[in-house]
């Protein structure tokens, strides 16, 4: 699954994505939560301590590139291995939930 | 298909302009956090048509913060008029504001939350979805 979160700031959004992002990962998924807001706030919303998300580099507008699947269809992939990923961009937080800062990912087309 | 119990969630920056580029483009599922207030509203609900149009297969509002039977009465009845499933229905719920001003997560900080429960719901529905 893949699950995007929306809203206007305020609205509870951070909130409900933080706690639905333990819940799956308290049921056995693995959890990948990325914060695309240019104002971070999922990591408190996760559990994680300030001193973890204060280290966290944000990830590289180059870690993921729009490839066509065979039926055409395209697909975001990354193009380093997901585990060099979060070593070097990621933080794993309570339940096990691995964190990414991907503010900039969120807006390939900017810049 | 199932996916081998992997998920991704993405919270998004706030504003709707955002919601034309990006990653969010991938995703197969969006959810609309919405107030109950006419600006919260009208927000989700230009929304929803641009992220249909970028072909996310699934869009869903969730109602927040609702105080009484009036607020979910705003919602459901915008929402209805917009074609917008409501997939949640949380309560507005002090032990958030309190997480908050405490920085502990409220998962951690009120389990028992009624908002928590109803977050849970949700996540039986989204997965239930498949």
């Amino acid at each position: 699954m893949k699950i995007a979160i929306a809203g206007k700031g305020g609205s509870g959004k951070t909130t409900i994505a933080g706690t639905l992002a333990r819940i799956f990962a308290r049921q056995g998924y693995a959890v990948l939560a990325i914060d695309g807001d240019p104002n971070p706030n999922l990591g408190v919303a996760l559990g994680i301590a300030g001193p973890e998300l204060a280290s966290l580099n944000p990830l590289p507008r180059s870690i993921v590139e729009e490839q066509a699947d065979a039926a055409g269809n395209k697909q975001l992939v990354l193009t380093r291995p997901m585990e060099a990923v979060t070593d070097e961009h990621g933080v794993v937080g309570p339940d096990g939930v691995t964190l990414l800062l991907g503010g900039r990912v969120d807006h390939p087309g900017a810049g | 298909m199932q996916e081998a119990r992997e998920l991704t969630i993405l919270d998004m920056e706030a504003s709707v302009e955002h919601m034309s580029r990006g990653t969010v483009r991938y995703c197969d599922t969006l959810l609309i956090v919405v107030e109950p207030y006419y600006r919260a509203l009208e927000t989700a609900g230009r929304m929803a048509p641009l992220a249909r149009g970028l072909g996310i297969p699934r869009v869903y509002a969730i109602a927040n913060k609702l105080r009484d039977e009036r607020d979910e009465a705003a919602v459901l009845d915008y929402c209805a008029r917009h074609d917008l499933e409501v997939l949640a229905r949380i309560p507005f719920d002090e032990a958030i504001i309190e997480a908050d001003r405490s920085g502990v997560a409220l998962i951690d900080y009120a389990p028992g939350a009624a908002a928590v429960d109803e977050v849970r719901r949700l996540a039986e529905r989204l997965a239930a979805q498949g």
